[in-house]
């Protein structure tokens, strides 16, 4: 279960540091990489070992952690991945791109995208917490996206490979922050522009029925992992529709209901 | 089979014939029929039999409500490769309340979707219209659920099938909040479909050809041009904002469409025969 990892298995730690430099060289070379379940028997703990140690790299080379994203948070993906509880991968500054600003595809693999509601903190949250709390934590709702890129050959991978390789997170943006007071998340229509064209088109409601609840589950992951959400960070609550290709040389759009829009220029 | 429009030729007259009389088995035995694209050669001619099979339904004293508008995603438009929607007669009898339980099988192989309805307060009779007919033709806005059905065994249909068989068209489920759409955002209105509580499809009224309006402009023009145009108090169902889902005895289909409401549907438990072939309801 995801749900049961902790952040400093001692023992585990030479081992998830080796994992965790495999991956991190597949990124950084932009080329792929096996499963690592081809070849180690992981579990889920040990995965999230793996991602934290790769986080750490990152930020060793000056990234500093400043958000997390949530994975499987609708009801298919949890059944095509035969999981019943979400995912989160942890994100640095160095993944934000500026709203309206270009995205270098050269660098990544096989980039997907998909549209997202994502929240800003202004206290910190982390535990067992109400609805309430967790929407009195929040400062500000935007429409964002959210890029994806597997390290792994063809996208595929296992429940631990995936966390492993920090939920396949890769780039990110965000659109100006609203009030959230002004917006109900519940069912906001949301679609997916690539050079004007709509590609693909969801609801908020898929991010577990309504995107707070994502963020619960968020708090919920970070007290298991011994983290707090600190206010400023950035929880990306999870895909309203399947995540579409990304090629280069695109002018792509992420629109949102009563929330603007957020772009971005591929190159 | 039955009383006749006027026929381009005798051969395609035949062929019409044949098609409609096929469907017209499958609607009053409750069991699906083999496709009819054997048949039928193009889409005009695919019209000709669904307009056969209006003319039997007007003759027998159906009341059509509205139209039907189908095909309005890409992706369902890239699998039957074809690149504009389709349309399909609604009827009185096909309208259920908000709510209401149904009988499982009084629709064939049924498939449910959620839709925005128009109902409109005036006719809509140019050649072509503008978004500004459309807006002071419509008096509001629904959230609706289409459930709809194939008389084509295992929906093995190409476009001539789905055409010829009405739209694939089956029952109809109004919400009861008229809205108007100057209240109303329909593009990035969000969609949600639930099965008793569980979520089985989500979307946005931009899956439907970009926006419902720019469908129900199609269907405005089209209808025009085949001499059958939108009048006043005609419902139409715009198009699919998400993905259809099959439906089962015992279902219980709530829409929520954002601005919009919500609109529900139950279909009666049966006993072991849970299969929606064996009970269809009769036409008149």
């Amino acid at each position: 279960m995801p749900g049961q990892h902790t952040t400093t298995p001692d023992a585990a730690a030479p081992e998830a540091t080796a994992l965790a430099a495999a991956l991190d060289a597949a990124a950084l070379a932009g080329r792929p990489t096996a499963r690592l379940t081809d070849t180690t028997p992981l579990d889920v703990p040990t995965a999230y070992a793996v991602q934290r140690a790769g986080v750490d790299r990152r930020c060793a080379r000056g990234e500093s952690l400043i958000g997390v994203k949530m994975g499987f948070t609708s009801r298919a993906k949890m059944a095509q991945m035969g999981v019943d509880d979400v995912i989160w991968g942890l994100l640095t500054d160095a993944m934000l791109v500026e709203d309206g600003g270009v995205l270098d595809t050269g660098g990544l693999i096989h980039p997907r995208i998909e549209p997202e509601i994502a929240f800003l903190l202004g206290r910190p949250l982390s535990g067992r917490v109400t609805p309430a709390e967790a929407a009195r934590a929040v400062a500000g709702v935007a429409v964002a996206y959210e890029v994806l890129d597997s390290r792994y050959d063809g996208f595929r991978f296992t429940l631990p490979d995936v966390i492993a390789d920090n939920a396949s997170a890769a780039r990110f943006g965000v659109a100006a922050w609203h009030h959230p007071d002004r917006v109900d998340l519940r069912n906001l229509g949301l679609t997916v522009e690539c050079d004007g064209r709509p590609v693909a088109t969801g609801s908020s409601a898929a991010v577990l029925g309504h995107p707070l609840r994502s963020l619960t589950a968020a708090a919920r992951l970070a007290a298991e992992a011994d983290v707090v959400l600190e206010p400023g960070f950035v929880v990306l609550a999870g895909a309203a529709t399947a995540a579409v290709p990304l090629p280069p040389d695109a002018y792509v759009r992420i629109c949102a209901a009563g929330l603007g829009a957020v772009e971005v220029t591929t190159r | 089979m039955t009383d006749l429009c006027t026929p381009p030729d005798a051969s395609t007259n035949t062929s019409v014939d044949a098609a409609a009389a096929r469907l017209l088995a499958a609607h009053a035995s409750g069991t699906p029929c083999a496709p009819v694209r054997d048949l039928i050669d193009d889409l005009d001619t695919a019209y000709a039999v669904q307009d056969r099979l209006t003319e039997h339904w007007l003759a027998q004293g159906r009341r059509l409500t509205g139209r039907k508008i189908g095909l309005t995603s890409p992706a369902v438009q890239r699998q039957l490769g074809v690149g504009t929607p389709d349309f399909g007669m609604l009827f009185a009898d096909m309208a259920v309340p908000d709510g209401a339980e149904v009988p499982t099988g009084a629709v064939q192989q049924a498939r449910a979707e959620a839709e925005v309805a128009l109902v409109l307060e005036a006719d809509l009779t140019h050649d072509r219209h503008t978004v500004a007919d459309l807006l002071r033709a419509t008096a509001f806005a629904l959230p609706a659920i289409e459930v709809c059905g194939s008389r084509v065994r295992d929906w093995d249909i190409a476009i001539t099938d789905t055409v010829a068989d009405n739209a694939s068209s089956g029952l109809y489920v109004l919400g009861t909040r008229p809205v108007p759409l100057r209240d109303l955002d329909l593009r990035l209105a969000g969609m949600v479909l639930e099965r008793r509580g569980e979520q089985v499809s989500t979307g946005a009224g931009a899956a439907c050809l970009g926006h419902p309006l720019t469908a129900a402009l199609w269907l405005a023009d089209t209808l025009v041009r085949v001499g059958r145009p939108l009048r006043a108090g005609d419902t139409v169902l715009t198009g699919a904002l998400g993905p259809m889902v099959p439906v089962a005895s015992g279902d219980v289909l709530e829409a929520r469409i954002d601005g919009l409401g919500d609109v529900r549907v139950a279909f009666s438990p049966d006993d072991s025969d849970s299969d929606s072939h064996s009970h269809s309801v009769k036409e008149a």
